[in-house]
Formats: structure tokens, C-alpha cells, sequence
């Protein structure tokens, strides 16, 4: 599985979505179930997954998916299809 | 830090002035209170109004929080004294109240739930029975394993809860009365981060268990005693952290697990599993399984319904 296949099964999972509804580029705003408690999900998940922890101030600041990829790139992870 | 409850023995709750004071029992301690305790004894929190001075309350979690919720919705300057008649919850010393209302947990949060006086009377120890006294212990481990393994704790906190852990350590499964001030302690730490999974499973559980075997004794206690050992075993496969977190605060996770284990019953476990099975997409939604220590997915099912963790 690659990296991006396995971010999305992640926010599947945590966020309880239909993979219909998936994008890469939803964001917070649109998504009903990530609250608080869905960002605190999606830490353990991507540390379980990627072996990165974000920071607290990573963790609040994320608005969409895109900002999870930015982080995991930013710290070598690639998204490439 | 709140500065309530004040922790009280009861020599000083004997000889301290309370003014107006009712005094809320459970039925099992309720001749023994009267014997100590020179006050009028209710039977429901209805009799008590705003022009009394304190109440005290003698009884479990349930009961705790439930005069906790009804001193701040109807008399919220009446002083509040609580003694816990068993360990586990933690109700004495937290500022979260859980309600049973339609069959679901209803949990509300405030600094104003707060109990003024908490009181350890070690002579309760000896009247709880011993089945429900593990159940307690259970309680208590889950409360201080999951706030300890929690994403939302602390490296300070995290140092506390090893301390708790480690005396939790050197206690029975059993009647003791050391139980009320260790249960308390990892209740209060708790409250500063968050429980995890087993509490995620309890809550959903709790009312269709009820439901479906009014009279099998299912309650928040004994279910932490059956789930804490397979929650665990989760934690512990599901991701690094459980050992990164055991090994960095030097705790014996061998001998933990052995002792979860021993607080667990296969028997009751299966007749666990139909509702574990039919209820575990509202488990991975429950606001507790989702700051477990590890990610708990729909496909985690399988790992809890086929006994994977045996």
C-alpha cells in the first residue's frame, strides 16, 4: 500500500467516512465528525502509521488534508500516486 | 490544579460544625453512618433545598454524581462532603459527573461538580464484597492505565500516574483499604488527560447490557475488570507506544498485563460478545475510544470478537 492509500484509509477510519466522499483536498469545515477529538484520532493514527508525532502546535493549526500531507512531506514522506 | 475537595479524615468531619447537614447513604452503610454520624438521613436528593447548610454523601460513584449534578443545578451553596463506600470511580475527587438517563450515559463536565470535602473512612473497606471489590480494582486500573497511555497526558502527569501505578502495584485484588486514596489519585490525574478504549466499550455497553440482563450485575466496574486485559493486549500489538511508555517510566508491563489478566473472565467475556459484535461502530464513535492510546478502527473488531489477544 502506498503512503497516500494508507493516509486515506487512516481518515476513512477516524473520520467514518464513505470512500464515495473521499478527496484529498476536504477540508476540516467539511467533514461534521473531525472534532477535537477526531484530530487527537488522526495523531495516534498517523504516528501508528508514518512514525511521526505532530506537534501540538502541528496538530491544532491542520485545516485539511492538505495541511497532513504538507507535515508528512515535510518530514520525507512522499504522496506521489 | 483545583483546590477542592479538601481531604478530610472523619475525626474532623465529627467535630467540625456543619451547620444544617442531611446525610445522602447507601442502604449497605446507612446503620453504621447513623451509629458516627448525628444527622438526618434522606432517602432522595429531592429533600435537599438550598437552606441547608451541607450534605453529606456516603455511597459509590452513581450515587456521588448524582448528588454532585443535583447540588449544582438546585443548591449550588450547600457544602458538599462525599465518602466513597467503595474505590474505583474516582466520583470523589472528579469534576465529571456520569448520569444514567434513558439507558445512556450522560457525562457533563465542570469545575462547579467539584465535591467541597472528600473523606477516606477505612472501616468501608471491609463491608464491600469481595467480587464487587475486584470489579473496583478494575475500575481503578483502567482509570490509571488509560490516562497514563493517553495522547492528551502529559510527560508530568505521565510521572505522576507511574507513581500511582507502582503503588497500585503492591495492592490485592482484593478488601483494602489503601484502595480509596490510590483509586482517588488516579481518577484526579485521570480528569487531566482522558480515559481510553475500555471506557469507549463500557459506555456503550453499559445500557444494552442492563437491558438485556437486568439482573446479571453488569456495571462500569466489572466491565473494566473483563476489558482491561484485552484492551491492553490491543494497545500493546496495535502500536510501539505501549512499551515506548512502559520502558521510559521503568514499569513492569509483564507483570501489569499478568495482573489484568487475572482480573479477567473468559466466561463472561462471551457472553460479551454479541453486543461487542452489534454495537462497535458506536464503540469506535464513543469520544473515549477515540483518544485510546492506540487507533481504534472498524477492522478492530476482530481483533476483541475472535479472541485474537488470547
Amino acid at each position: 500500500m502506498t503512503p497516500k492509500e494508507q493516509l486515506r484509509d487512516l481518515l476513512l477510519d477516524v473520520l467514518l467516512l464513505d470512500p464515495s466522499e473521499f478527496r484529498f483536498d476536504l477540508t476540516r469545515d467539511e467533514i461534521p465528525t473531525w472534532d477535537s477529538m477526531a484530530v487527537v484520532a488522526i495523531a495516534v493514527g498517523v504516528d501508528e502509521t508514518f512514525g511521526y508525532h505532530f506537534t501540538p502546535e502541528e496538530a491544532t493549526a491542520i485545516r485539511g488534508i492538505q495541511d497532513i500531507m504538507a507535515i508528512l512531506q515535510s518530514k520525507g514522506i512522499a504522496f506521489a500516486d | 490544579m483545583p483546590t477542592r475537595p479538601q481531604l478530610w479524615d472523619l475525626d474532623q468531619l465529627q467535630h467540625s460544625e456543619l451547620g444544617r447537614t442531611l446525610v445522602l447513604v447507601t442502604p449497605s452503610v446507612s446503620e453504621r453512618a447513623a451509629q458516627l454520624l448525628p444527622y438526618r438521613q434522606i432517602r432522595t436528593l429531592a429533600e435537599l433545598s438550598p437552606d441547608w447548610d451541607s450534605l453529606i454523601v456516603i455511597g459509590g460513584g452513581t450515587l456521588m454524581d448524582e448528588a454532585k449534578f443535583w447540588r449544582k443545578t438546585h443548591a449550588p451553596d450547600v457544602r458538599l462532603i462525599v465518602i466513597p463506600s467503595i474505590w474505583g470511580s474516582g466520583a470523589e475527587v472528579s469534576p465529571v459527573v456520569l448520569l444514567n438517563r434513558q439507558g445512556t450515559k450522560q457525562i457533563s463536565v465542570s469545575e462547579e461538580f467539584l465535591a467541597d470535602i472528600r473523606i477516606t473512612w477505612p472501616e468501608l473497606a471491609a463491608s464491600i464484597p469481595l467480587d464487587l471489590a475486584r470489579n473496583a480494582c478494575g475500575d481503578a486500573w483502567a482509570h490509571a492505565l488509560e490516562a497514563f497511555l493517553s495522547p492528551l497526558a502529559s510527560e508530568d502527569l505521565r510521572h505522576e500516574l507511574a507513581e500511582v501505578i507502582r503503588q497500585m502495584l503492591g495492592l490485592p485484588l482484593a478488601n483494602d483499604a489503601r484502595w480509596f486514596d490510590a483509586s482517588a489519585q488516579a481518577c484526579a490525574a485521570q480528569a487531566k488527560a482522558s480515559v481510553g478504549l475500555v471506557h469507549g466499550i463500557a459506555h456503550s455497553l453499559e445500557g444494552p447490557l442492563r437491558s438485556q440482563f437486568p439482573t446479571a450485575g453488569w456495571g462500569h466496574a466489572k466491565l473494566c475488570a473483563l476489558l482491561l486485559w484485552p484492551v491492553m493486549a490491543f494497545n500493546q500489538q496495535q502500536s510501539p507506544r505501549w512499551e515506548r511508555l512502559m520502558q521510559a517510566h521503568k514499569l513492569d508491563a509483564a507483570r501489569i498485563l499478568q495482573l489484568l489478566k487475572d482480573l479477567h473472565d473468559p466466561q463472561a467475556y462471551q457472553q460479551l460478545l454479541p453486543l461487542l459484535d452489534q454495537h462497535w461502530l458506536d464503540i469506535v464513535r464513543d469520544p473515549c475510544s477515540r483518544t485510546n492510546s492506540a487507533l481504534v478502527r472498524p477492522a478492530s473488531k476482530a481483533f476483541f470478537v475472535d479472541g485474537q489477544f488470547q
